[in-house]
């Protein structure tokens, strides 16, 4: 389905999903991120990209599993599954949307997880493509995808100016869009070639090369043992940023927190954790497979780009740039695989 | 319904037996399961153990799949959750969820010799196999199991090794030298070269801290066994064990669902990172 929606049609459209939480990007605290919309207030989609990405919306920073307490000295579990209301989140950029058919993958498989399927199972992706690059590290192009790549979403907005282009995707894409279907017109003679001028004009801006991607696997293979690794980490100070903002990183932990010690009431937790932390692969016994910050980063790079290929013939990386732009010390993914390329 | 991957079953402990004393003891818990709602498993499986409040760890099953009444665990007392296990009493409740991972394939292994080797609480993961191998001991040829402890009052399972010999040659270690010790004296990878095994038609099965596994691949190697006749496991650290929390990754694998059974030629596949 392709409609047009005039800019300040917006609104209508939005308030017509009343039955949804609706999120867009909202800039507070000189960032941009995902804010609840309000019903009756506007949204704003002039930003670049979020600083946090929309996995959060299926895979929370902290999240409970289920409650324990006991009863006549029996312990009683109580699943806390989430039961989200349907939600729609806009202004979704294509490098994020291609980060969720690989989330999927990893939350699937062979164990289905409940808590990410019940929250993803309601959630309606509105993109918008990027009508240029947003920021000097993107490089989505790099790895397989485009400044208006569909996957991943349920919608595709692009920016014509005084109007958007709203093509639907996926079944809930469209049903988001019936739903506000007074607000939108028809596609005329004009708006179709406008759309894709948009989009080839933002696909011929330079964005950050990576060489051959077909080579990158080998290459990383091959530099395994090598000192690189160690060199292209001196700066890292570990505290996981790369990962905690990108759209397809999805490790965590899981710990017990005691509400009442004298009850044994408590939750057990799952949180983001990352490859990143010294900790994160440390046994008890003080052996550490990954102790330095080189074997780390190595990990990390070698999980998107070689681990992540071999198994799901993709890479796990969408080329959003959050991961060079956030880096306190400047550690570049698209730099480190150049070196590794070239090694 | 649809199974929560990270709900645990209830267990509760029926039986507690002190395996060795020390900073780092091994107890080993038989648990039932009140609900009638356990699980079976094979050789080389293990399970996600909760004690409510302190978290969970993974253990390996120790007990033969052929066993359906209770689960037998060996527990090292490590950290918040095995010091846990250390303080339980006999009708305590403890969560359980599993089986996890794949297993060691004696099928496979049908007509063969097979040689265990084992050191300290290692002997756990490999002990179904070996009381596996045993109660179907015409399907096997010679079986040896070789175990080294630091000191005689350190070896598990003592007098079911005791029983074992009647089916199997069983070759004791202990690290250092101690009066009236009949076994061998040195570490574990010494006495296997020491007895030196076959390697003709065996299959060898080690588990151990990640430095005797070392050497005993060495030697193992040396005394001409083959990749494809030595068989580990993994120990990574695991959280969730569904190949989720990226944790246990070694190379493409997460071992909480690949492995944490390997044969040595896919091992030596993957990267040294373990
Ligand atoms: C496949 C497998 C089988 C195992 N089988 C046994 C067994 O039969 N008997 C036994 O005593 N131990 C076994 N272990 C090791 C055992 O899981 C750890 O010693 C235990 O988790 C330490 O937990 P803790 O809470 O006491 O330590 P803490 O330090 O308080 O907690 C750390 C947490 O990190 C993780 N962790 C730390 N060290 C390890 C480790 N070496 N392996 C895995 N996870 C770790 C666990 O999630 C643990 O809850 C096995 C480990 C694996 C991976
Ligand atoms: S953001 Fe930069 S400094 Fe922080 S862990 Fe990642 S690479 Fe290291
Ligand atoms: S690795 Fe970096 S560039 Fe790639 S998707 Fe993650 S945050 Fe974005
Ligand atoms: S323990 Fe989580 S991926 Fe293996």
């Amino acid at each position: 389905m392709e409609k047009i929606l005039n800019q300040e049609k917006l609104r209508e459209w939005v308030d017509m999903l009343d039955d949804c939480e609706v999120y867009a990007p909202a800039f507070a605290d000189s960032v941009w991120n995902y804010a609840r919309v309000e019903a009756g207030t506007d949204i704003d989609l002039s930003h670049t990209n979020t600083i946090g990405s929309v996995k959060e919306f299926v895979f929370p920073q902290r999240e409970v599993f289920f409650r324990f307490e006991k009863k006549d000295g029996v312990p009683v579990l109580t699943a806390t599954l989430p039961d989200p209301k349907p939600t729609v989140v806009f202004g979704v950029r294509p490098c994020d949307g291609r980060g969720m058919p690989r989330n999927d993958t990893v939350f699937n498989k062979e164990f289905e997880d409940p808590y990410y399927w019940a929250r993803r199972d309601k959630l309606t992706l509105v993109g918008l493509a990027c009508n240029q690059p947003h920021s000097p590290n993107c490089f989505c192009q790099s790895v397989g995808g485009s400044p208006h790549s569909e996957d991943g979403l349920d919608i595709l907005m692009t920016d014509l100016g005084d109007r958007f282009h709203v093509k639907g995707i996926t079944v809930k894409g469209v049903e988001a869009m019936e739903r506000g279907r007074d607000a939108f017109g028809a596609v005329r003679d004009g708006d179709q070639a406008e759309t894709e001028k948009v989009h080839d004009t933002s696909r011929s801006h330079p964005q950050r090369p990576l060489g051959n991607l077909d080579a990158i696997p080998e290459a990383i293979r091959e530099s395994f043992d090598s000192p690189l690794w160690a060199d292209m980490a001196q700066h890292c100070i570990g505290c996981g940023i790369c990962t905690f903002l990108c759209p397809t990183c999805h490790c965590f932990d899981i710990n017990d927190e005691v509400i009442s010690p004298t009850t044994g009431e408590g939750e057990r937790v799952r949180t983001w954790d990352n490859c990143q932390f010294p900790d994160f692969t440390m046994h008890t016994s003080g052996h550490n497979p990954r102790a330095d910050l080189g074997s780390r980063l190595r990990q990390r790079v070698s999980h998107k780009f070689l681990y992540f290929v071999e198994n799901h013939k993709t890479q796990q990386c969408t080329g959003c740039g959050r991961c060079i732009t956030e880096c306190p010390v400047g550690i570049d993914i698209v730099a480190v695989l150049e070196r590794v390329s070239q090694s | 319904m649809t199974d929560n991957i990270y709900l645990p079953k209830i267990g509760r402990i029926v039986g507690i037996d002190e395996e060795t004393q020390g900073a780092r003891a091994i107890k080993t818990f038989k648990v039932e399961f009140p609900n009638d709602d356990g699980f079976e498993h094979d050789c080389g499986q293990c399970a996600m153990l909760s004690m409510f409040g302190k978290g969970e760890s993974m253990i390996s099953i120790a007990s033969s799949p052929l066993v359906k009444e209770y689960k037998q665990f060996s527990i090292m007392k490590m950290g918040r959750v095995t010091s846990a296990f250390h303080a339980a009493k006999i009708g305590d409740f403890i969560g359980i969820r599993g089986p996890y991972g794949n297993q060691f394939p004696l099928d496979d292994w049908k007509g063969r010799d097979l040689v265990f080797i084992g050191g300290g609480v290692g002997l756990a993961p490999i002990w179904p196999v070996i009381q596996t191998a045993v109660a179907r001991r015409e399907d096997f040829g010679k079986i040896t199991v070789f175990y080294g402890a630091r000191s005689s009052s350190d070896i598990m399972y003592e007098t079911d090794f005791e029983k074992l010999k009647a089916s199997a040659e069983v070759q004791l270690s202990v690290d250092a030298p101690e009066e009236d010790w009949q076994g061998y004296t040195g570490f574990v990878p010494a006495n296997l070269m020491d007895k030196a095994p076959s390697p003709d038609n065996a299959i060898a099965i080690t588990c151990g801290p990640p430095i005797m596994i070392k050497f005993v691949i060495q030697n193992l190697q040396a005394l001409g066994f083959a990749d494809e006749q030595i068989y580990t496991t993994i120990e990574n650290k695991m959280k969730c064990g569904v190949g989720k929390c990226g944790r246990c990754n070694v190379g493409k694998d997460y071992v909480c669902v690949k492995g944490p059974v390997y044969s040595w030629s896919e091992l030596r596949s993957l990267p040294q990172e373990y």
